[in-house]
């Protein structure tokens, strides 16, 4: 069964609880969170609208990070992004991949919300979920979610005309609605994520060269030779000389 | 929706890991038996082994949620709100959650000291308890041999202050008990609203969120004070559609909610609450026949408000009149579910009983008390007191655990015949013994000399305004112990210093919460104390016995005590753990409740609009608007409040909330700051009107403040080596009060009168 998130940023009111609650519930280390909250604001004194940017996972379902992690350490399960830090080999692609700039590199293994998988098996709802005071947080089946998420988006649009949900179509869809009461952009969360050149080339160039398929250009096989060689710096020049980069993009923005 | 909860027994969790195919730790075809063969360090904690819950009353913060605590061989993982609680409901903010690495803090204190060093200089000698105690019962005893009991001060905080600043000091006979929740956070409250409507509002503020309509806030900011319940009243009442009015100087994170947000001037709040009261009247939107029935002097405040016109208050305020206007009918058309909430920490400017009473008054005009969806009337808990002998003296510390109604007509006395020291019926009316009034005597001996100090729980140096003053009386007194779990930055003034267990570590007396549905809380350990450290009902026994006071320790354990109380209720430890660690009773909450009878316990019955009691102290009958001191040239107004992660200047060093936020800013409106040529994430130092520096401290340059004031969250700016991690993070607000103004009704003490300028030098 598919599973999902659901985040009422009608609700969010940025107290941190979901943050402090995932870190202990999830044993993280010193500097390591899977949420952040960042405030937003736009205009000016007086006339201002604000609100919380919940920094986290959405649960791309085409998952950028999926695409390109070469160990299988980030794969997708029950609607999610499952992410096994014992098996990620440290190569940071899905950093640079995640169109929402979601993973970072933590004691040099990628880390980011996995959907509490272990506390979800051991039949406990994520820990976020379990605290949020504001009931801005839920979890359950996907179709669940959604239903709830279309009555909440619904319920606020007297006060946030624009309320409406967030992820049924982003990124091939997304394991965390959220219920935004007005445009995403205000708060800095992309209306149409970019799959970005890494995912793209990964996904064009260098997965087929790596499993052997023969390569037409030099181009690719440049492309692979660099990612295989796991020096991020240099990749990035690399792969941006050889104008993969402004190629993806192009053909996205077509 | 419903929330899956963690379903804590082992056995399911093998069941619920093997039912949904393994995941990642057990292959499909496991059997539980090598499942658990397969458990190892990277398991996560619920897997190690057992888990035992505990109930138990959060102390992170004053509000004490109901919490359920998961230990796992014999260590703390995990701490939960309990559903059965009322505050919690479950849920816990993030303070709550941090608990167990407050727990676990390695820099807790560890061991009884003794000092060996100057005071101040933090050089200390460890010793046995034993030795510890003796020592500071000998010099007690010393002190009342010399001055009499009342040369004693006991100030309290946290969930064990009942030991110390009510249990122990009236035993011992001193008046000069107090709690920093009192005159430095909710006494202009609390005395007002026993003025006006004769009861305190109370520890729960008894809002009837649930069929809430509209609802004011007034420099009360939810979501960064981060009480829980109120978290989820608010974002419930706002989801219905509640209309949700702020009036706050900052754009808040709740105000960044509002339906109509009123960025007013600081300090004239009570200006914009007569022009309401005005409006109502003068339009006669008010609950005519609530008023009629339930208050007294509508005649009188109805002349009183007349001249008081949205136009009077726009110049005033700077706000715009419509706006005043137009937020008066909205209250109006939503009465009487349409509460202005009342507050907490209200000691703002030393006029803040008459700015209170405001909020009543406009509240009695809508008729809100008694009515659903406004302010409800709770009701104390049914339980009895355990059997003690009739203390020396009675008490008079108050604080938000304080029961409704109690009050101090007539002053206590000490043994010796002495009242309190802190000026009461002198410079301020009634309340509370007031804290801050009770250093000067310690170092003037004036009304008569306090030689010795007990402190509990209390960061001296970051909740009393003007610490330097404070420093001049731990200098001057004889004895001074202090209790507690951190070397928070007064102990190293201390001649002793006592290690607290944490809540999580031992049991406390009962947690009573008068309430819509009163209710009583329990507390035990979920490990044993770390290191040499007791619970404080254990050191306040051990010290009582010590110093002649037998008679009011004469039972053995708390378990012991907490069963005789639960008596009462046909209830015992056993029984309320078997359900669930909290037992509800029936509130009263409306006025039909009351039958007719008058609920209100003032001499009439009824809400005095005009305040006769006021008049004859020679305070205004009903409030007036009296402006605060502007900014000198080139100052701002210091404003400061809460970050959701942080309480007071407890939780600063709390290794998992300092990961999430480490030091505080300084918010500077982006022009403001563009004038003076810093920028966003600039560092400076604050400078304050008497010249008093803070440490430096990152600037927020940004739109969410008015050009007037700057605001910081409170408790950061730690001057304690000890706090390994808080040390030197941030700026002190309570080190940039020089000043306060004393509230001359309540004994508060205003602390929003101090002005900071920004200094690029010296970062
Ligand atoms: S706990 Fe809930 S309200 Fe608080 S920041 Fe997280 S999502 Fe927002
Ligand atoms: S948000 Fe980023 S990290 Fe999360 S699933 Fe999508 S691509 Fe992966
Ligand atoms: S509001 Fe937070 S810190 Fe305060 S008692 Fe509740 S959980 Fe604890």
């Amino acid at each position: 069964m598919e599973y999902a998130f659901l985040l009422d940023l009608g609700r969010c009111i940025g107290c941190q609880a979901c943050v402090a609650s995932c870190k202990v519930g999830n044993e993280l280390g010193e500097g390591q969170q899977y949420i952040e909250l960042i405030e937003k604001t736009n205009g000016e004194f007086p006339n201002l609208t604000g609100g919380w940017d919940n920094h986290r996972c959405f649960h791309c379902a085409d998952a950028a990070c999926v695409t390109v992690c070469p160990t299988g350490a980030l794969f997708k399960e029950d609607g999610l992004t499952r992410l096994e830090r014992d098996v990620c080999s440290g190569c940071s692609y899905c950093t640079e991949a995640c169109p929402y700039d979601i993973p970072v590199m933590y004691e040099g293994k990628s880390s980011k919300c996995d959907g509490c998988a272990a506390t979800v098996s051991a039949g406990g709802s994520p820990w976020c979920v379990g605290t949020c005071p504001s009931a801005a947080l839920e979890y359950g089946p996907r179709e669940v979610i959604q239903a709830e998420a279309h009555k909440r988006a619904e319920a606020m649009r007297d006060r946030y005309p624009n309320a409406h949900v967030y992820g049924e179509t982003q990124a091939g869809g997304l394991g965390l609605l959220v219920v935004m009461p007005d445009d995403p952009e205000l708060l800095d969360i992309p209306i149409d994520p970019k799959t970005p050149f890494m995912a793209d080339a990964w996904q064009k160039v260098v997965q087929p060269a790596a499993v052997g398929i023969t390569l037409g250009t030099a181009v690719l096989a440049g492309a692979a030779a660099v990612i295989s060689r796991r020096n991020h710096e240099q990749e990035m020049v690399v792969i941006e000389a050889e104008g993969l980069v402004r190629d993806s993009e192009k053909s996205e923005e077509g | 929706m419903a929330r899956i909860k963690l379903d804590i027994s082992r056995r399911s969790f093998l069941k619920g890991g093997l039912a949904t195919g393994g995941l990642a730790l057990m292959s499909p075809t496991a059997s539980i038996d090598s499942a658990v063969g397969m458990l190892s360090a990277d398991d996560p904690w619920y897997r190690e082994g057992d888990i035992k819950t505990t109930y138990n009353v959060c102390d992170v913060c004053p509000w004490r949620c109901g919490v359920v605590v998961h230990t796992v061989n014999g260590i703390v993982r995990k701490i939960d709100g309990n559903p059965a609680d009322p505050k919690s409901r479950g849920m816990l903010c993030a303070r709550g959650q941090g608990g167990v690495s407050f727990m676990y803090d390695p820099d807790r204190l560890q061991s009884p000291m003794i000092r060996t060093g100057e005071r101040g200089s933090g050089q200390f000698k460890e010793v046995t308890w034993e030795e510890a105690l003796d020592y500071v019962a000998a010099a007690l005893l010393q002190v009342k041999d010399k001055y009499g009991e009342e040369a004693l001060a006991v100030f309290g905080h946290t969930s064990g202050d009942h030991w110390f600043a009510d249990h122990f000091a009236q035993a011992w006979g001193t008046p000069n008990a107090a709690k920093p929740s009192s005159s430095l956070c909710l006494s202009p409250r609390d005395e007002a609203a026993t003025l006006t409507y004769g009861s305190a509002v109370g520890g729960h503020e008894p809002v009837d969120w649930d069929s809430i309509q509209a609802f004011t806030l007034i420099g009360s900011h939810i979501g960064e004070d981060a009480r829980n319940t109120l978290m989820q009243d608010f974002a419930n009442a706002q989801a219905r559609g509640a209309k949700v009015i702020v009036v706050d100087p900052r754009f808040s994170s709740v105000a960044a909610k509002a339906d109509y947000w009123l960025p007013i001037k600081p300090g004239t709040d009570t200006a914009l609450m007569l022009a309401w009261m005005n409006v109502l009247i003068t339009e006669s939107l008010y609950d005519a026949a609530y008023v009629e029935e339930w208050t007294e002097g509508l005649e009188e405040l109805a002349a009183h408000v007349a001249e008081f016109t949205p136009d009077w208050a726009a110049g005033i305020t700077d706000l715009p009149a419509a706006q005043i206007r137009e937020t008066a009918l909205v209250m109006a058309e939503n009465m009487p579910a349409a509460a202005v909430i009342p507050g907490r920490h209200v000691t703002w400017y030393g006029n803040d009983s008459q700015r209170m009473r405001s909020t009543y008054l406009v509240n009695a005009l809508l008729g809100t008390y008694g009515r659903e969806g406004g302010m409800y009337f709770n009701k104390s808990v049914y339980l009895d007191h355990y059997p003690l002998p009739p203390y020396t003296v009675t008490g008079s510390s108050g604080g938000c655990s304080a029961e409704p109604g109690e009050e101090s007509a007539e002053l206590p006395l000490g043994p010796t015949g002495k009242a309190r020291a802190d000026g009461v019926r002198e410079s301020f009316m009634r309340g509370p013994t007031a804290m801050q009034e009770l250093i000067d005597p310690m170092i003037s001996g004036d009304p008569y000399p306090i030689r010795a100090l007990v402190a509990y729980g209390v960061n001296l140096l970051n909740s009393i305004p003007n610490p330097e003053r404070t420093i001049e009386a731990l200098k001057a007194l004889d004895f001074v112990v202090a209790i507690d779990v951190l070397p928070q930055e007064h102990i190293a003034w201390a001649d002793v210093v006592l290690p607290e267990a944490t809540y999580l570590e031992r049991y406390e007396d009962l947690w009573t919460v008068p309430h819509k549905t009163p209710y009583i809380a329990m507390r035990e350990p979920a490990a044993d104390p770390l290191y040499d450290t007791k619970p404080g009902w254990w050191i306040s026994r051990e010290l009582g016995m010590r110093v002649g006071l037998e008679d009011f320790y004469k039972w053995e354990t708390i378990e012991e005590w907490i069963d005789k109380r639960l008596v009462s209720v046909g209830s015992s430890l056993d029984d309320m753990r078997a359900q669930g660690g909290v037992i509800v009773q029936k509130g009263k909450p409306y006025l039909e409740d009351f039958d007719g009878a008058s609920p209100f316990h003032t001499a009439s019955g009824k809400i005095n609009l005009y305040s006769e009691e006021l008049a004859e102290a020679g305070h205004d009958p009903m409030p007036v608007y009296e402006p605060t001191d502007e900014p000198p040239t080139g100052y701002f107004r210091l404003l400061y409040g809460r970050s959701p992660v942080h309480t007071f200047a407890k939780t600063q060093n709390t290794p998992v909330l300092n990961d999430i936020d480490p030091e505080n800013e300084i918010w500077v409106n982006v022009d403001a700051a563009e004038q003076l040529g810093v920028k966003d994430g600039d560092y400076v130092m604050l400078e304050n009107q008497d010249g008093a520096r803070s440490g430096p401290v990152q600037v927020k340059a940004t739109q969410r403040i008015r050009s007037d004031a700057v605001f910081m969250v409170h408790g950061f700016g730690h001057n304690s080596p000890g706090l390994t991690r808080a040390n030197g993070k941030g700026a002190s607000d309570t080190k940039l009060q020089t000043r306060y103004k004393l509230d001359p009704i309540s004994g508060g003490a205003g602390m929003r009168v101090n002005f900071v300028r920004l200094d690029k030098e010296g970062v």
